[in-house]
């Protein structure tokens, strides 16, 4: 009886740990500090008046025109040159998620290092993405190795 | 006895005035611009004749809209401020007209220069649209400019101090079966293109009698 009770209390504990254990994975990995707010907060407005014409408030993008910015392998497998594209632009054939993307993207030479920090935090703390901050100092550092 | 039989009477004619009042008419959409009374005949402004060539490079005139109602706007592939809203605000409504043949769509670059009939044949292909329901027209830009102000009285122009260089609204103008525009709609709000989703029904109801 008292072995049973052991049990259940053991296989019980073993759940709530498991639940645990998965809402601290699949929940956003957010960031509550100051400085990833006001870079994400910021980086949101800067999001909509920069990027969401083309790629949609939902980061889907629009059919084959424009990639999603929300699951995207490039996104994923190239942050630095995403970080390049937000300022300069990036022109000629793209492949995101198996599709060939071509409109071609007019940079923003007008953002500035942390304003381009602030929309990477931004896309990459957004939808599906999960990344944490795009500190300026690491942002700055990858903008003056673009290739343009 | 006597008050069960009028009770017969009285109820079944007060629901039938509630269905009547429910199928009065539907009132039609205005018709918009200059109108002149010749006799007993009221002429209205029409679409000025046009001969563009669409992403087919077929030459689209307003024969191609001859007995169909249609959208049109003015937008360019390389815009970055308004033309996408209008272009993800476009195919809301082309895939609300799936359906109705005699509905078409028909989208002027004011870019001509830039935008040639391959460059809309590759834009049209990435949107994933049939060419024969939505027409992207390229052509003489004068002739496009003039077209927007004068017939459609929407804005187009060359603006060089504009980070794109052009100005545009972003409007799209629904035009009935005999080329007479009957609604003017913001394409970059959701809720104005609701609204002429709405009015093209009614604008085929109205053309059905």
């Amino acid at each position: 009886m008292l072995s049973k009770m052991y049990s259940q209390a053991l296989y019980l504990i073993t759940v709530v740990i498991l639940m645990l254990s998965c809402s601290s994975q699949s929940g956003q990995q957010q960031d509550y500090s100051p400085k990833f707010q006001q870079y994400y907060v910021q980086g949101g407005v800067l999001y909509q008046k920069y990027c969401s014409n083309c790629h949609q408030n939902n980061g889907k993008g629009l059919a084959r025109l424009y990639p999603p910015v929300d699951q995207s392998d490039f996104m994923a497998n190239n942050f630095e040159e995403v970080v390049c594209i937000i300022k300069y632009g990036k022109q000629g054939p793209l492949l995101v998620n198996g599709i060939d993307f071509n409109m071609g993207m007019k940079g923003n030479p007008a953002l500035t290092e942390l304003e381009v920090a602030e929309i990477a935090t931004y896309i990459y703390n957004t939808w599906s993405h999960k990344r944490g901050l795009a500190d300026v100092k690491e942002v700055t550092q990858i903008l003056s190795n673009c290739n343009n | 006895m006597r008050l069960i039989h009028i009770g017969y009477l009285v109820y079944p004619l007060i629901i039938g005035l509630f269905l009547l009042s429910c199928v009065t008419k539907e009132e039609k959409l205005p018709i918009f611009g200059e109108r002149e009374v010749e006799g007993t005949d009221t002429v209205y402004h029409t679409i000025a004749p046009f001969a563009f060539v669409d992403q087919d490079s077929s030459t689209i005139t307003n024969d191609t809209f001859r007995d169909k109602i249609y959208v049109a706007d003015f937008f360019f592939s390389t815009c970055r401020t308004i033309c996408p809203i209008m272009k993800t605000q476009m195919l809301r409504v082309y895939e609300a007209t799936q359906e109705m043949p005699d509905v078409l769509l028909l989208s002027h670059t004011i870019d001509p220069e830039y935008d040639t009939v391959a460059l809309l044949h590759d834009f049209a292909d990435r949107l994933g649209v049939e060419s024969k329901r939505w027409h992207f027209v390229t052509g003489i830009k004068d002739s496009i400019y003039k077209i927007a102000q004068t017939s459609y009285f929407a804005t187009a122009m060359d603006d060089k101090t504009e980070p794109d260089g052009f100005i545009h609204s972003g409007a799209f103008l629904l035009i009935d079966k005999q080329q007479r525009i009957r609604g003017k709609y913001d394409g970059t709000k959701e809720d104005d293109v609701n609204r002429l989703i709405v009015d093209i029904k009614r604008l085929r109801r109205e053309s059905e009698k």
